[in-house]
């Protein structure tokens, strides 16, 4: 056997006695727990806030109504799709961090968690949640920013 | 038998979280040759899988307010030696053979089931052969003893994985053991 794990015991166990080694506190799980769903809750609505963003934003046409490919795609927010995949891959680590998510498949939790996202995203937009954002809201200055930078361009949003 | 003794490991940590720290003396002796044996099986190194032993159970120790007391202690301390071992192959990146002549102070019941006992000779023998990946979830199957569902618990992996993992251990096994 090795000599080591003959004296793990009395070593350990004078670490404990010494107080070299200390339990942390039931309260610095408690609020490791409540960060991690606070966590995992601001990602999930910062993603469906900025998936309903893009579905907004794919909503744009020309003067006369027509979609333009090239409107769309020279005013489409590809910022707001770094974040939403930020917010993705965020939510599902912290998901990741609860036991019963490994219990189901990897490829499971994450398409799950990302066509929840995408199923709330739209329709958070169709209700017309955006269009209230617009108006009022924590949301309105960013919501305003964009619209008012796309009607100088003479678009604007089909329902 | 002392009362102690009759205490699950659940019962103890509840004890020990309450100031009866004296009592972690139970549970190390109580785990530290199954973890031993276990981590050797991961690191193929008697001394870094005692300095790993070692780190798991002060870990687990300094984390024990936040185990969930109504699941497995037992689950939950192989989890964390796991953790260590792999930062451990991480750090190294690469694994030391095993001692031929390593022997470990086993308190645990020698298995009734001849079968089972040949199965876990020929796990031993020729476990460093095969990828971690299937090794670890054979050696807690054979030589830890332990179920599908503790395997779960302690990878964080379904349990068909660890069904299908253990069985093309086997399989693998059988192609590359049979050489030794």
């Amino acid at each position: 056997m090795s000599k080591d794990i003959k004296n793990i015991t009395e070593d350990i166990m004078n670490q404990i006695e010494q107080g070299k080694i200390k339990m942390k506190p039931r309260v610095y799980f408690i609020v490791g727990s409540i960060l991690t769903f606070i966590g995992l809750v601001s990602s999930l609505i910062v993603s469906i806030f900025l998936f309903g963003l893009i579905r907004f934003s794919l909503r744009t046409h020309g003067p006369m109504g027509e979609y333009r490919l090239d409107q769309i795609m020279s005013n489409f927010p590809w910022l707001t799709i770094v974040f939403a995949i930020v917010g993705l891959v965020l939510g599902v680590w912290l998901i990741r961090q609860y036991d019963f998510s490994y219990k189901i498949k990897t490829w499971f939790v994450v398409m799950g968690f990302i066509l929840a996202v995408m199923v709330a995203g739209w329709v958070i937009d169709s209700v017309g949640i955006n269009d209230t954002l617009l108006q009022r809201g924590p949301m309105r200055g960013m919501m305003s920013n964009y619209f008012n930078n796309n009607i100088q361009h003479g678009m604007g949003w089909r329902k | 038998m002392t009362d102690i003794e009759k205490l699950t490991d659940e019962e103890l940590v509840e004890k020990i979280r309450s100031n009866d720290y004296n009592l972690y003396a139970v549970i190390i002796d109580r785990y530290k040759n199954k973890l031993l044996r276990y981590a050797v099986n991961i690191v193929h190194d008697d001394d870094k899988a005692s300095h790993i032993v070692q780190d798991s159970f002060i870990k687990a120790y300094i984390n024990l307010k936040g185990f969930n007391i109504n699941k497995s202690f037992s689950s939950w301390i192989y989890r964390i030696v796991h953790n260590e071992s792999i930062n451990i192959i991480k750090k190294y990146h690469k694994e030391v053979s095993i001692l031929d002549d390593f022997d470990f102070g086993s308190d645990e019941n020698i298995e009734e089931d001849f079968e089972k006992k040949e199965v876990m000779f020929k796990v031993e023998k020729c476990l460093k052969e095969i990828p971690l990946l299937y090794s670890e979830p054979l050696s807690l199957y054979y030589i830890n003893d332990k179920s599908y569902q503790e395997i779960s618990d302690i990878l964080r992996i379904p349990m068909g994985t660890v069904a299908v993992r253990i069985n093309r251990a086997k399989k693998l096994m059988k192609k590359i053991c049979q050489k030794i």
